[in-house]
């Protein structure tokens, strides 16, 4: 089946089998390895990318589901060579120890930022509940978005 | 399971994909594959199943495109909500968070973000786990279940949808288009509690209520429990024990004793059938408490 | 330069190198790696906790196209997948794959096909006539022996031994005299405890890459903590010469122990790749990479004995340990955990007896601390219990007893002894008690109603590499290489691996500090066992300690090489002149001092050298650790208990550590957090039941793996980190480890909180709420 996406703001047309995932359409078609798969069942939220700008799970969406929609994944989060406020933050805050989690931790923070500019601690810390960490213990992860959402305010940034 | 059927990388079996865009056509599509077919909705249980293998349809009916499914508008008596309205459209909707409370409560406290993104009230209903979140608010709320088959539309309580885990009352080539909701009446009030292993977990236990109060005395009220029997589960004898009782401490008490002994609690991972039966009194007394302290606030 | 104040660089807050590739998801983990031409490789695992393959046949795999190879084709070796002891201290009991499978998981037959689908089908086509055997899932019944034996015999020093009683290896100590020190004890306390088997639950799963190379040899990439031990080992098995295997390094992501030992799918991949003569990928899904490892679930029968005036006199400690099906590295830790137990707190007199025991669940392998966590809950709880007996403050038990310095430890065990030089325990509990309010904690018994709280202490320490004084039967030395390029910055090229702790950015900065270059300056090289030299294993906390030491000595040579050529350059006198890092120019700046028109930058040095050809500066060195000093570490905690639910919540976490001159203070930081957060977990969540069929409950899913969320850990405020100022003379600029330390005592401290809200103490891991509301009920029960 032929299906329509634009993957970082770029289109193309993708042949899949009905039964093909969006997480193996990245991760082996097109080679973006950045979408992670963790547990293949919706518990850890590494494979987080946004659909049409909501944090969905990767490995549980069919491609033709998807087909007509606008995927944003980890490698298309840097605008022109310039990282996001978030990941300047991620490294700024050491919210990054393997990395594993990174970017679907990014993907869903990001979201979380366009939809409430200033959220509070436990905003932050429902919102990310569906990532899953092993390193971190997520202190410095919730930093690294509060620090974001204050680099957003400070130079008036809204949704990007 | 057979251990070497499962792969979560992947779907590994074919099936074909169907994606009707009228309630007519998907009602011909089941009616022709019947149980070689399943609805892929928000895809978040179904994935799963199929990924282990549970089940393995041959067809796959996708009614997400269908538009009259979606959505969350007014009615007379309260709110429709569409079978293939995203859990996170419910949890964002002013209208939900208004006139049914205990929906929102329920609904918020449900999976991650993206799991909310992508589920729907209706997969969420049809999958049948006894520890369904929404299921057990929407039985609080006495809602009705729309089903839609070969002979037209029917309509029933949604207590009486559920037969057993995984099991509804839906026959071949029928399905459900969306629940009719009354709002929360004058004077009532309710309220959702679960305990789980962690902030996301499939509940342990949890218990929505819905009290209506007329000068002190119960005039209405519901009472159901999850993860407690094969079903959600309204506790009928408790409700009657309340209506028409002064509301009290000792009645509350009285109350959350019946529940205890009426729930068929079984062991398994999450919990043993005794801690769910000991949890089940002190759930029932804190939600019913806080349901009798919001009927007081809300006239 | 002993004066740790005036570092440049060190203690600073820095951007991990490697943080860039992993905030753009451009990092490569070994599970993202293709190559053109690679097949997908899947796994045929043994439903049965125990068995024994009558037939299989794989025609029809084979019809479908798919490579398969089973377990009669392999290697007729038996081999142990860790290479970190000597010989004499290893038991080898595995294959690459196996016809006598003896737990649900275990590798029988392996396919590759073009596609993991394919992979997959092909896999499922295989047919296999199982003859079911009656398996062990308990190491009590293990022992009896009353179903046989799971291993008739395993290879030992290279010489086959029998195996009696199941007992994979066992470990008796005695020092002193126990029954003296017993009896002039005036109280004495008997207990036991018993732990959870925990998963990794790393969020990488097992993955593996590898090419055969034309010559007949290999180049792989996998998931692994040692890429010179994993290559040796394929060596081993498959007699490839070791100079054609190349195991390239691969960012990891997490391993926690996982990974020391080669995994399990490496040689399995090997040998499809030499039969296909294709590159294979072999990714273990979740389901998988929970069957392929955990933790060591231990049994403790643990006796103090003290003093009036809480002077410890004697301890004695019975641990059987349930291993699973096969040994990864169960002998060395029996002689680690009485390490652990013994350098806790001075016990004149003690005896230990440890049996390690195979039984039909997944093979236990190291999971961050290595038995310390375990050891340390059972002691801390203890010491607790003590305390409360002999009337004590337990803060004031633990000062008058711990190791210190000056003492003599012998943390990872018998034949790794050595002094400790450097010690902030006192400071950890005196500081930490004051910001939790230990003063004011309740008492255990005087709450009532529904939520309790309470604030539990519970220390520990962990050992700084596996070094020691003389040989000993752990392999324990790393090396590396240092060399300037024309531009001025470095190359570091090291075999060792990071975790994901920040390891290597810990090097870079060692290396700036002693010869004074920007650390952007040092670049980590992404190396392979060709280009670099011996590192045994990140493991046992020895990043810092050890691979720093040794960053640390070929920084030192090349510094005196620089200085050796500048003065050349510069006609002045090496000794007399400095090195400054330029953050202008961007470089270190070779200058003598008050002398404007003498300097020079190092890259127009290096330059210099090169069309002056005076040579390439680099240095190249090996460092074997003389000690492996401790880390100390101190957690309060404060619980709130739900008598209703028996849900435990945190409350808030005071943690202190002593880890040396801290090198990077946010990551080290991190791993107590991390630590914090697998310790609060071991305590209350995690476990791996086994079901009647022999397979795990939970069936490999992660709904059934329960860890913490974000919303199940403490507020940010209400979680205080700190670290108290020490130096350790023999570590690079008195730097120490910290991962394993960072974990170690929080089992302890919560069981010790749980018990001051609720006067209940629990001897099994993990502390759920079922327990602890049958608990409550069960003392309502009594009254
Ligand atoms: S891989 Fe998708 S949620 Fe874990
Ligand atoms: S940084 Fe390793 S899992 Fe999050």
């Amino acid at each position: 089946m032929k299906v329509e996406l634009t993957i970082n703001r770029r289109k193309g047309i993708f042949e899949v089998e009905p039964n093909e995932l969006l997480i193996n359409l990245l991760r082996e078609k097109i080679r973006l390895t950045g979408t992670k798969y963790g547990c293949g069942i919706g518990m850890c939220g590494a494979c987080t990318v946004l659909l049409d700008g909501e944090p969905v799970l990767a490995c549980l969406t069919l491609a033709v589901d998807a087909d007509g929609g606008e995927v944003e994944t980890i490698e298309g989060v840097a605008r022109e060579g310039k990282l996001d406020d978030l990941q300047e933050a991620f490294l700024e805050e050491g919210a990054v120890q393997c990395g594993y989690c990174t970017p679907g931790f990014i993907m869903t923070a990001k979201a979380l930022l366009n939809e409430n500019p200033s959220p509070s601690e436990d905003e932050i810390r429902g919102y990310l509940k569906g990532n899953y960490c092993r390193c971190t213990g997520y202190v410095n992860i919730i930093k690294a978005v509060q620090r974001a959402a204050e680099k957003r305010k400070r130079i008036g940034k809204q949704e990007i | 399971m057979n251990i070497n059927k499962v792969d979560t990388h992947i779907i590994p079996f074919e099936f074909e994909y169907h994606s009707p865009e009228s309630l007519e056509e998907t009602v011909k599509l089941l009616e022709k594959y019947g149980s070689e077919a399943s609805i892929l909705a928000g895809g978040t249980d179904l994935l799963v199943n199929m990924k282990k293998r549970i089940t393995e349809p041959k067809h796959l009916v996708n009614i997400k495109k269908i538009a009259e499914l979606n959505g969350i508008v007014e009615t007379p008596e309260g709110v429709r909500i569409g079978a293939t309205t995203k859990l996170r459209s419910i949890e964002k909707s002013e209208m939900v968070r208004e006139r049914l409370p205990v929906l929102y409560e329920a609904v918020r406290l449900m999976g991650s973000i993206q799991v909310r993104n992508m589920a729907t009230i209706g997969g969420n209903l049809c999958n049948a786990s006894p520890a369904a979140d929404s299921a057990i608010a929407l039985l609080a709320l006495d809602a009705k279940t729309d089903i839609i088959g070969q002979s037209g539309l029917r309509s029933i309580f949604l207590s009486e949808f559920f037969l057993g885990p995984g099991k509804t009352v839906l026959r071949r080539g029928e399905f459900l288009t969306g629940l009719s909701i009354s709002s929360l009446p004058e004077g009532s009030g309710s309220s959702f509690l679960k305990v789980g292993r962690t902030s996301m977990d499939i509940a342990t236990i949890n218990i929505a209520t819905f009290l209506r109060l007329r000068k002190g005395v119960v005039e209405n009220c519901r009472i159901a429990l999850g993860a407690v029997a094969p079903i959600p589960l309204r506790i009928f004898r408790a409700e009657d024990y309340l209506k028409g009782k002064a509301i009290s401490k000792d009645a509350v008490e009285e109350a959350a004793q019946i529940v205890s002994e009426d729930i068929k609690p079984i062991t398994d991972l999450r919990a043993t059938a005794e801690y769910r039966r000991d949890v089940s009194k002190a759930l029932t007394r804190d939600a019913l408490t806080i349901s009798w302290e919001r009927a007081k606030g809300r006239r | 330069m002993a004066d740790h104040n005036s570092f440049h660089f060190l203690g600073k807050k820095t951007i991990r190198k490697d943080g860039l590739a992993k905030v753009l998801g451009a990092e490569k983990y070994a599970s993202d790696l293709s190559i053109p031409g690679m097949l997908y490789a899947r796994v045929l695992k043994s439903p049965f906790p125990r068995a024994r393959v009558k037939s299989i046949d794989v025609s029809k795999s084979e019809g479908m196209g798919a490579v398969v190879i089973t377990f009669i084709e392999m290697p007729r070796i038996r081999f142990c997948p860790r290479l970190v002891s000597t010989p004499e201290a290893t038991y080898k009991d595995w294959r690459v794959l196996s016809g006598n499978p003896l737990y649900v998981g275990e590798p029988i037959a392996a396919v590759a096909s073009e596609s993991e689908e394919d992979a997959q089908r092909a896999l499922e086509a295989i047919e296999v006539d199982f003859e079911v055997l009656e398996p062990y899932m308990n190491a009590l019944d293990s022992l009896k022996g009353g179903e046989g034996l799971l291993h008739e015999n395993v290879v030992f020093n290279e010489k086959e031994i029998q195996v009696e009683n199941n007992i994979a290896c066992r470990l008796e100590i005695t020092e002193g005299d126990v029954q003296k020190g017993f009896s002039e004890s005036d109280v004495v306390i008997e207990r036991e405890f018993r732990t959870n088997r925990r998963y990794h639950n790393q969020l990488e799963n097992k993955s593996v890459l590898v090419s055969p190379e034309v010559d007949g040899g290999v180049s792989l990439w996998s998931t692994s903590q040692t890429i010179h031990n994993t290559r040796l080992l394929l060596h081993e098995i498959f007699g490839i010469p070791v100079s054609k295997i190349r195991v390239h390094k691969a960012a990891l992501g997490g391993s926690f122990g996982s990974s020391i030992q080669t995994n399990t799918i490496v040689p399995i991949a090997v040998a499809l790749a030499l039969k296909a003569r294709r590159p294979i990928k072999l990714s273990y899904t979740r389901e998988e990479d929970m069957r392929d490892h955990s933790s060591y679930q231990m049994i403790f029968r643990m006796k103090l004995g003290a003093k009036k005036d809480g002077k410890l006199q004697a301890g004695e400690l019975n641990m059987i340990m349930d291993i699973g099906a096969h040994q990864v590295q169960a002998y060395p830790l029996l002689g680690c955990v009485v390490g652990w137990w013994v350098s806790l707190y001075k016990l004149p007199n003690l005896r230990y007896v440890g049996k390690a025991v195979y039984t039909n669940k997944v093979p236990s392998c190291a999971l961050r601390g290595y038995g310390n966590p375990q050891t340390t809950w059972a002691t801390e709880s203890m010491m607790d219990e003590l305390a409360e007996a002999l009337g004590m403050d337990p803060l004031d038990l633990r000062l008058k007893n711990y190791i210190g310095k000056g003492d003599l430890f012998w943390g990872q065990g018998p034949t790794v002894k050595s002094i400790i030089n450097s010690c902030g325990v006192e400071e950890i509990l005196r500081r930490g008690a004051e910001l939790i309010g230990w003063e004011n904690r309740p008492k255990p018994f005087a709450q009532r109603g529904r939520f309790r709280r309470g604030i539990g202490l519970g220390r520990g320490y962990h050992t700084s590499s596996a070094g020691s004084p003389i040989p000993g039967t752990v392999i324990d030395y790393t090396g590396a290489i240092l060399k300037v390029n024309e531009d001025g910055t470095l190359d570091y090229i090291t075999a060792m691996m990071d975790q994901g702790g920040g390891t290597l950015d810990a090097h870079a900065k060692i290396i700036s500090e002693e010869i004074g270059v920007p650390v952007d300056n040092v670049n980590v090289v992404v190396a392979d066992t060709q280009t670099t030299v011996y590192d045994v294993n990140t493991h046992a906390s020895r990043g810092v300690y050890a691979g720093g030491g040794v960053a640390l000595m070929v920084a030192r040579q090349v510094k005196a090489k620089i200085l050796e050529f500048a003065g050349r350059a510069l006609e002045a006198y090496p000794h007399a002149l400095k090195i400054r890092p330029d953050e202008e120019l961007g470089q270190a700046v070779i200058y003598a001092e008050g002398l404007t028109s003498k300097q020079i930058t190092l890259g127009e040095l290096a330059s210099m050298a090169r069309v002056k050809n005076w040579g390439t500066i680099a240095a190249v060195e090996s460092l074997r650790p003389g000690s492996c000093p401790p880390h100390f570490t101190g957690y309060f905690i404060e619980v709130e208990v739900d008598t209703e639910t028996g849900k435990v919540k945190p409350l808030k976490v005071v943690a202190g550590a002593d880890i040396g001159t801290v090198i990077n203070p946010d990551l080290a930081a991190g791993q107590i957090h991390g630590g914090f957060a697998m310790g609060w977990s071991m305590a209350i969540l995690e476990d791996t039941p086994y079901s009647e069929s022999g397979d795990l409950l939970n069936q490999g899913m992660m709904t059934d793996y329960k860890t913490p969320t974000t919303l199940d850990l403490p507020k940010l405020d209400d979680f205080k980190v700190f670290f108290v100022e020490t130096y350790e003379p023999s570590g690079p600029f008195g730097a120490k480890g910290i991962g394993e330390g960072a974990l170690n005592p929080v089992a302890g401290a919560v069981a010790n909180a749980i018990y001051n809200a609720l006067g209940i103490r629990f001897y099994v891991l993990p502390m759920t709420p079922n327990m602890i509301l049958k608990a409550l009920k069960d003392r309502e029960r009594i009254k």
